[in-house]
Order: C-alpha cells, then sequence, then structure tokens
C-alpha cells in the first residue's frame, strides 16, 4: 500500500479539516456577496493587508463579524481579479513586506453601487417589520 | 506555444509563491498578537493554527478563484487521466478498441445519411429545386411523367417558378463516336434545363432556343458530361466541335457541361428537345422547376395545385390530374431514405450498448479505485472536482477512441461504398466533410457524458471514512452500485434484442426474396444487351432482319439449348410506365381510369428460353411478320382481370386507341419480370418481328456455363454488324441487382445485431464475473458450509439468468414496437414472424449461456481454503 505511511488517525484528521468547513466560532456567517463589500468598505478608507483587514472588520464589529481565512483570501483574490481591488507589496507597519490591496476607480463605483441598493433593501426590509408592529 | 507556456508556468509560479507569503504573513502576524497578549510561543501558534482553519484549504480555495485556474487543473487533470488511463493498459484498450468501433461504425453510415439525406444537392441553390409531377386524383398518387401539354401549360401560367424544364431519354444507347460503336446515356431536354440547375459550361456553350429543332426535324447539336468528354477527347475544350452521331443522328457537340454535373443519373449526352404540343394522354416528360427566390414551398404547391385543377375543368383528359411538387432531394432519396435512418438507428444502438458496457467496466474499475479517489478527496479535493477528474478521464479516453473512430470511418466508407447498392444517389459524393466531424463530436461527447457520469457521480458519492476504514485490496462495492450496473446490463441485452430481431425479420425476408417462385427460369442464361439504332422504315426492317438471322446463327452454335430476344431487360433494368389497354367491343372508359399493362416486345422461343409455361394459345413463330395480321400474348393477370371466365384467345386488343386491333393468340403464366418483390402486373407481349420494340436484348440458355458463352456470342455478333455494341448480364447478375438494397440493408444490420449481441455477452460476462469475484468469500463460506459444486453454479447462473430473462423480456416488447416501423421493407413474411423472433432469442441465448458459465464455472472452482485464507 503506497499510502500506508499516512497513519489512520492522520488521515482522518485531514479529512475532518479538509470536508467540515472548519470555522472558528463566529457570531454569524457573513453571506458571500455581504462580504465583499465589507472589504470594499474596509479599503475605502484605506489600504491594508489581509490581516489588517481581517482585523478591522472584528474591530468596527465589536467582534460580531468574524472572518474565517478560508473565505477572506478567495474574496480578495476575486476581487482582485475582478479588478475592483488592485494589490502591491509594501513594506508594512512589522517591517516585513506584506500585500496591500487597495481600491480601484471601478472598486469604488461597485461600492458606490452595492451601499445604495443594501440600504435600498434595508428600508425596505425595515417597513415591512415595522408594518408588522 | 512554447513562449506561452512558459510565460504561463512562471506567472503561475510567481503567482503560488505570493499566496504563501501573504497566507503566511496572516498566520505570523497572528501568532505576535497572539503572543503579546500573553500566552506563551507554542500555544500560540497552535491557537492561530486553529483559528486560521486548514491552511492547505485556504490556499486551494484562493487558488480556485484564479482565472486561468480551470485551465491549470485542466492540463493536470489531462495529465493525470492519461497516467492513470496507461496504468490500465488493458482497460484502456478494450474499451477503446470497442468505443472505435462503435464510434467508427457510426461515422461511417452517418456520413452515407449525410450525404445523401442532409447535404443539399451539389446544385447552386439546390434547395429551391422542385420535381413537378402529375398528380392522379382518382387513384391519390404521384407520377413523375408529364405531358408536353401540361407542362405548356404549368409554364405558361404560373409566377412562381424562376424556371422551369423538361427532361427524357434513355440509358444504354448505342452511339459512334468516332469510329468506336458504344453506350451512352442519352437526354433529350428542354432550353431551361441547364439553368433550372444554375449551371455555366466549363466550355462552348449551353443550349439557346435556337438550337431546339422545328418541325419534327432531329436536334444537331449536344452538350456532353465534362468526365466523358475529358475520357474521349482528352480535354472539354477538345470535344467542342467534334460529332456524335447518335441513332444515326450526327450531333455537333457545343458545349461541355460543368465538372460534377450529370442529371440525371450519369448522363452523358443532352441535346435540346422541342416540346409536344398535341397529346395530354402522353406522359412523355419529367419535369423540373426552380422556385424564385422568397417563394416557399407551401405557396407554390397550392398555386400549382390550382393551375392543376384548372385543366382538369378544361381538359377532360386531365380530369383526374392536377401537378403535385416535391423537392428534387426527397424525389431523389425518398427511396432510400426509410433504409438509411434505419441503418443510422441500427448503429446508434450498437453504440448505446458500447456505452453501456463501457460504463459497466468503469463502475467496476471505480470500485477498484476507491482507495485512489478517497485520499484525493482526503487531501482536499471537493466533490465536483473528483467528478471532474473522472469525467476528464473519460473525455481523454473517448477523444482517443474518436480519433480512432475516424479513421476506421474513412476505410469504412469506401467499403460501404463498394458494398452499397450501385444506384443508392449521390454514392460517389459520400465522403466525411465539416458535418460528420461536428457529428463525431456531438457523438463522442453525448456517449462519454452517458458512459462517464454514472460511474463520475457514483465515485465522488463515496463515504470516504468508509472507503479509508476497510482494508483490503477488493475495494468498495454498495449495494446501489450493483443495482446500477446490472440495470447497464439489461439495457444491454434489451437493445441487441432489438436489433436481432430486426436483423431476423430482414434475413427471413432477405430469404423469401431469393426463394421467391420467380416464374421463370435464372439459371443459365445469359442476357446480352444490345442496340442497333435505326433512323428509316428500311433500316428498321433490316434490324429485325439482323436479329432473327442473329437469333438463328445462335441456336446452331454447341452449348445453346434455346435463344431469344425480348425489348426490355428484366429487374428493373429496363422498367416502362404501364400503358392503358382497351379491348375491342369494350367501351373506353375514361383516362385514369383505364386498366394498364406493361408492354413487352420479345421474338419467338422466349417462353421457352426462360421457361415460362404457356396456359393457353400459342407462343409467337417465324410466320409472325410485318406483312401477316398483328398477334398478341397476354399474362395470366391480365387474362384474369380483363377476361373473367371467358377465353382471352381470339379477342382483340390495343394499347393505343388509334391503332389497329391486335388478336390475342396465347395467354402464359405470371412472372415476377420486374423483381421478387414486386405483385405481378398484367403484361401484353407484342411480336418483336412485326415492328414493335427496339433494339433486342438476347437471352441465351445454354448447358455450359454463360460467361463462357459470351465470347462467342459477341464474336458472332460482330461478325453480323460490328457497329452493334453489346453487354452480358448472367440472369443471377440480373436477379442479384435487384436484390441489392435487401441485400445490403440485410448484411448491415445483421452485422450490427452481430456486434450489439457480442457486447450484451461481454457485458453479461463481465458483471457475473464481477459478481463472482465480489463474492469469493461468501461462496468459500457456502462451500465450506457444505454447498456443493451444483449449489455453486445454480447461484451465479440463477442470478445470469435474471439479467437477461429481463433483458429479453424488455427487449422483445421493444421490438414488436421497431418491427412495426420494418413492415415496409419486408416481403413474404409478417413483421410478427414467429420465426425471426425464436431466432433472436437463440441467438441471444447462445450467446448469454457461455457468458453466463464461464463466470459460473470460475465460482465453482473456488477453493475454500484458499479464498479463506486470503485476506
Amino acid at each position: 500500500m503506497i499510502y500506508s505511511h499516512v497513519s489512520k488517525v492522520e488521515v482522518i484528521s485531514i479529512y475532518r479539516l479538509t470536508r467540515v468547513n472548519f470555522m472558528p466560532p463566529s457570531r454569524f456567517p457573513i453571506p458571500q456577496g455581504t462580504l465583499d463589500m465589507l472589504i470594499l468598505q474596509i479599503l475605502s478608507l484605506e489600504p491594508a493587508h489581509g490581516y489588517a483587514i481581517a482585523q478591522r472588520l472584528a474591530q468596527i464589529s465589536r467582534e460580531r463579524v468574524q472572518v474565517n481565512q478560508g473565505s477572506l483570501y478567495p474574496a480578495l483574490h476575486r476581487l482582485e481579479q475582478k479588478r475592483w481591488l488592485k494589490a502591491e507589496w509594501r513594506q508594512s507597519e512589522t517591517g516585513r513586506e506584506a500585500k496591500f490591496y487597495s481600491l480601484t476607480r471601478a472598486g469604488r463605483k461597485q461600492l458606490a453601487e452595492e451601499k445604495e441598493s443594501w440600504n435600498r433593501l434595508a428600508d425596505a426590509v425595515r417597513l415591512i417589520f415595522n408594518e408588522g408592529e | 506555444m512554447a513562449k506561452f507556456l512558459n510565460a504561463f508556468r512562471w506567472k503561475r509560479r510567481r503567482m503560488e509563491s505570493d499566496l504563501d507569503r501573504e497566507l503566511q504573513y496572516h498566520l505570523d502576524r497572528r501568532i505576535e498578537d497572539l503572543i503579546k497578549t500573553g500566552l506563551d510561543e507554542t500555544e500560540a501558534r497552535r491557537r492561530a493554527r486553529i483559528e486560521f482553519g486548514g491552511f492547505s484549504q485556504a490556499q486551494e480555495e484562493t487558488r480556485e478563484t484564479w482565472v486561468w485556474r480551470w485551465l491549470d487543473s485542466l492540463v493536470g487533470d489531462v495529465r493525470y487521466s492519461i497516467r492513470s488511463l496507461s496504468k490500465s493498459l488493458t482497460f484502456t484498450l478494450g474499451a477503446g478498441a470497442v468505443l472505435a468501433l462503435a464510434i467508427g461504425a457510426n461515422l461511417a453510415i452517418f456520413s452515407v445519411v449525410n450525404t445523401v439525406l442532409i447535404q443539399p444537392l451539389a446544385y447552386p441553390d439546390a434547395e429551391r429545386i422542385v420535381s413537378l409531377e402529375t398528380f392522379w386524383t382518382n387513384t391519390g398518387r404521384a407520377d413523375q411523367d408529364v405531358s408536353g401539354p401540361d407542362f405548356l401549360d404549368w409554364q405558361a401560367q404560373n409566377n412562381v417558378f424562376e424556371s422551369m424544364a423538361h427532361y427524357g431519354g434513355e440509358e444504354g444507347v448505342a452511339i459512334v463516336v468516332g469510329d468506336r460503336a458504344e453506350f451512352a446515356n442519352d437526354m433529350s431536354v428542354s432550353t431551361d434545363f441547364f439553368t433550372v440547375f444554375g449551371q455555366t459550361a466549363s466550355a462552348g456553350r449551353l443550349f439557346t432556343d435556337r438550337d431546339v429543332p422545328t418541325g419534327g426535324a432531329p436536334p444537331t447539336v449536344a452538350v456532353v458530361r465534362h468526365q466523358w468528354a475529358e475520357s474521349h477527347f482528352g480535354s472539354a475544350e477538345a470535344a467542342i466541335g467534334k460529332t456524335i452521331t447518335d441513332y444515326n443522328i450526327q450531333l455537333r457537340i457545343v458545349g461541355v457541361a460543368a465538372p460534377g454535373f450529370s442529371y440525371p443519373g450519369v448522363t452523358d449526352i443532352w441535346s435540346p428537345a422541342p416540346t409536344s404540343r398535341s397529346n395530354r394522354n402522353a406522359s412523355d416528360y419529367r419535369v423540373v422547376g426552380k422556385l424564385k427566390a422568397g417563394v416557399d414551398l407551401a405557396q407554390a404547391k397550392a398555386q400549382m395545385q390550382a393551375i392543376g385543377d384548372n385543366l382538369a375543368r378544361q381538359y377532360p383528359e386531365n380530369r383526374f390530374k392536377t401537378a403535385a411538387l416535391i423537392p428534387l432531394q426527397d424525389r431523389l432519396t425518398g427511396d432510400v431514405k426509410v433504409m438509411l435512418w434505419l441503418l443510422l438507428g441500427a448503429v446508434v444502438v450498437v453504440l448505446l450498448i458500447a456505452c453501456a458496457n463501457i460504463a459497466n467496466l468503469q463502475l467496476a474499475r471505480s470500485g477498484a479505485r476507491t482507495r485512489e479517489i478517497a485520499l484525493r478527496a482526503a487531501l482536499g479535493a471537493g466533490r465536483g472536482r473528483v467528478m471532474r477528474q473522472l469525467l476528464t478521464e473519460n473525455c481523454v479516453l473517448m477523444g482517443l477512441a474518436t480519433g480512432a473512430g475516424l479513421i476506421l470511418a474513412s476505410l469504412l466508407v469506401d467499403g460501404l461504398t463498394t458494398l452499397s447498392p450501385a444506384d443508392l444517389p449521390r454514392l460517389d459524393e459520400v465522403r466525411i466533410d465539416r458535418t460528420v466531424l461536428l457529428f463525431a463530436v456531438g457523438l463522442s461527447l453525448s456517449s462519454t457524458l452517458l458512459f462517464g457520469l454514472a460511474p463520475a457521480i457514483n465515485a465522488s458519492r463515496l463515504d470516504l471514512w468508509e472507503a479509508l476504514k476497510r482494508g483490503g485490496s477488493k475495494g468498495a462495492t454498495s449495494g446501489g452500485d450493483s443495482r446500477l450496473r446490472a440495470m447497464f446490463v439489461v439495457a444491454e441485452v434489451a437493445l441487441s434484442v432489438i436489433l436481432l430481431v430486426a436483423a431476423g425479420l430482414l434475413l427471413r425476408s432477405f430469404q423469401a426474396l431469393q426463394q421467391a417462385d420467380l416464374g421463370f427460369t435464372t439459371e443459365r442464361v445469359l442476357a446480352a444487351y444490345t442496340q442497333y439504332p435505326v433512323g428509316s422504315d428500311e433500316e428498321r426492317r433490316n434490324r429485325t432482319a439482323f436479329y432473327s438471322d442473329f437469333l438463328d446463327r445462335l441456336r446452331a452454335t454447341p452449348g445453346v439449348s434455346s435463344a431469344a430476344g425480348a425489348a426490355f431487360l428484366p429487374m428493373g433494368k429496363e422498367p416502362r410506365p404501364a400503358r392503358d389497354y382497351f379491348i375491342q367491343g369494350r367501351p373506353e372508359g375514361q383516362p385514369g381510369e383505364r386498366p394498364k399493362a406493361e408492354i413487352q416486345a420479345i421474338t419467338s422461343d422466349f417462353f421457352k428460353t426462360l421457361e415460362i409455361p404457356i396456359r393457353a394459345g400459342r407462343d409467337f413463330e417465324r410466320t409472325d411478320t410485318l406483312e401477316r395480321p398483328p398477334v398478341a400474348v397476354i399474362n395470366e393477370t391480365l387474362a384474369r382481370a380483363s377476361f373473367p371466365g371467358e377465353s382471352p384467345l381470339g379477342r382483340f386488343i390495343r394499347t393505343n386507341s388509334k391503332s389497329p386491333w391486335i388478336e390475342i393468340v396465347g395467354v402464359v403464366a405470371d412472372a415476377r419480370w420486374q423483381g421478387p418483390s414486386q405483385p405481378t402486373k398484367p403484361v401484353i407481349f407484342f411480336a418483336s418481328t412485326q415492328g414493335i420494340g427496339g433494339s433486342l436484348s438476347i437471352f441465351v440458355r445454354t448447358s455450359l456455363d454463360e460467361k463462357s458463352l459470351s465470347g462467342s456470342l459477341r464474336t458472332l455478333l460482330h461478325e453480323a454488324n460490328p457497329t452493334v455494341p453489346v453487354r452480358f448480364e448472367t440472369m443471377e447478375e440480373l436477379f442479384s441487382y435487384s436484390l441489392a438494397y435487401p441485400r445490403f440493408r440485410t448484411r448491415l444490420i445483421g452485422a450490427f445485431a452481430a456486434m450489439a449481441m457480442l457486447l450484451a455477452a461481454v457485458g453479461v460476462f463481465s458483471l457475473l464475473a464481477y459478481l463472482v469475484g465480489q463474492r469469493t468469500k461468501e461462496l468459500a463460506i457456502r462451500r465450506a458450509l457444505g454447498a456443493k459444486t451444483i449449489d455453486v453454479i445454480r447461484l451465479v447462473v440463477g442470478q445470469g439468468l435474471r439479467l437477461v430473462a429481463i433483458g429479453l423480456a424488455v427487449g422483445l416488447a421493444g421490438a414488436i414496437t421497431v418491427a412495426r416501423l420494418l413492415e415496409k421493407l419486408l416481403f413474404g413474411i409478417s413483421p410478427w414472424d414467429f420465426n425471426a423472433y425464436l431466432g433472436a432469442i437463440a441467438a441471444l441465448g447462445i450467446a448469454a449461456a457461455l457468458a453466463i458459465l464461464l463466470p459460473a464455472i470460475r465460482a465453482a472452482a473456488v477453493d475454500p481454503l484458499i479464498a479463506l485464507r486470503h485476506d
């Protein structure tokens, strides 16, 4: 058996880690589109690297929003592929090189549009909830 | 390309390292932050790792977002597929060969279907060219033959046709080119004939109105076929101005048609002809027309029918006639349509069975590959990813098979065109073109899905934990897995039963055709087709004398037991439209309602030579000459139809209401002159020695080998008159020619059915063998607990028989439905012919028995000791 050097316990733990989306307990799950929007919002303030974005999301939301790295980095790369973000390697506050993301013009436009439609949706939802009371 | 690949690799490497650095940075920062909160380094690392989740998973999921990622993984998948396929070489070769064979056969048949039925005819705007026909409202039948006055009225009164033309003529006309006598196919056409087909001349010119002879004069000019011009004069240009003698008429070649144009059939010579204005009953022409651009068929049909209906009110001869339009392509291919679609259907079924077989093999293999797949999944491959990998593997397999299939198809197409009836329309155009390639791609993709999807889904649904936990090398299979496989096998058996029944029916029908009583003998009879062209009455008399003289000399030749002449060859070689006939002392009846009979002109001894018994009266005699009153012989069908309960002898008959009455002097037995599948029709025989009929075909019965006689016959003929060309066929060959289509389809469907049966048997065998392999342990325990060999065999055989029985039942139900579609192609047997079904069941039974018995014997040979120690 060529795989015999992988012990069963190891295989099981790999399996657990990969198949069950092993998330640190977050306050509530963030829908994917929402995460994209939040990232754009954070970056509209100033360019930041991935770790800083995660930190800031947690801080500003008073720890209510905690992003899993398995979602954060795919989202960042996706937004970069869509050319809403651009990235460059820059020295970070600790002196090490980090990949800094910043908004492009298209990204700003996208953010404005998403905020607009989010607000409209939120207003609509509020109206409907208020009606029921 | 290499440059591009390098750039691609370089970019990919950079993105990979960037991603690593980026994620590493995140992790390190988290660890630092955790240490700042007072944790020691080891604990901080642990916590950070846990928070971060799967590092490689984050990596993998990020990679998935890269746009070119799919390409990257495709390359990987393909590479992996090739490795995996070459690892199991037996499977790959076996499956590849089966698929290649099935695909090849499909493409070959499809390329015929494509050329004959799908590709438009090779003329400009071919979809606008239609055949205009006479539609008989009393019989509900369309008849291609149109009368001259009708044609002129149709042409003058419509506004939907751009051009309209008529044509008519003969095949195998004797012509003289230079000093050589030979046969040519000759057509008389109206001026616009080439315009309808959008043709231009490759040399010289085509016809104009001035070429049309007037006042009964013969034509003086001709256009010839391109290849004919090249083979006779070296080039198209060289043919211009040369002279052909056709029916003793001098024709000057003024033009050569474009290469490839030879409508209708393979016409060598076209000459201009005027349109007869006189007789609406004489349907001498075939008519083609080209619709104006933008006019649709229904509109044109409606207008032509209105014109035809008008003429029906105007002229009594047209009482039951109107005009019908049929697209030329349908007219040319209508007869073979059913057959070709049937063949395509059959060969697709073979492919389906092949696919089911491959799917089954895949399922078995995926059982063996369970651990490999489980490990890939465990290492981070998502379910879609596993499925994609397996599908890619199938695509690679199918790609290879399709490539091989295309090569095979190009070989098969050659074989197919040799095997197929020589008069299959457009046979020479059959080739593998872009449509066929497109079909190949479509076919292989859909079959890949067909045989690849089920195993792929099955494998990706794998329960990882179970699969990895299980130790042995046997791999895992669930009950659902073998149920799916059993379903595939049942489907295979059912489909092959349908094909077997179809093949059985066609075979039985073919046998019936072969054994059909023709009513005349085909054994040891040589038929010599000759042409003796005449221009005047004197020459006509000379011809009669020539044939009488020639036949006498022939009868004196050693080995010849009997010889005679007849105007028209049998077996559909020279079919003649039936003609109205009249009987003296009876009302003439209305056109379209009159009885019709086939006409034949013969010499004395014709019935003797072909062994057709004379039922009453006499045969023609040498004394029945032009100077004596004309006589006729009729067949029994005509006698029954027109003279029920009375003797036709001494009665008078004629086929033209103005010609003299002809006395009936004999009645002969019926014969299926036009081939075994044709019903016997009323026939009137005239004496060729009384100036009726043209050149004769000579029939010679011999005690020797027919072919050996042809040499001496040719010499005799050449001595008598060197300008009379001759062509030989034995009656057996003519008979065989009449069976060309049934033989073709019977052979092909038979071959497909055999393939289907073989594949189904392999399917049954592989499933049972696999199940026996799976149950080795169980069988061993049974043996150990005292089960006898026979019990074990019964177990396996029972399992196999159940599959085959279900498949057989489903297949027979399907076959009964399919048989109804075949009805049109069957002769002499019903679509529910018991023997055909029995044969199919027997054939399948034998194949299945072998397929079941082999695994059963293997199961019986299981040694409990070895089997239980194993594992």
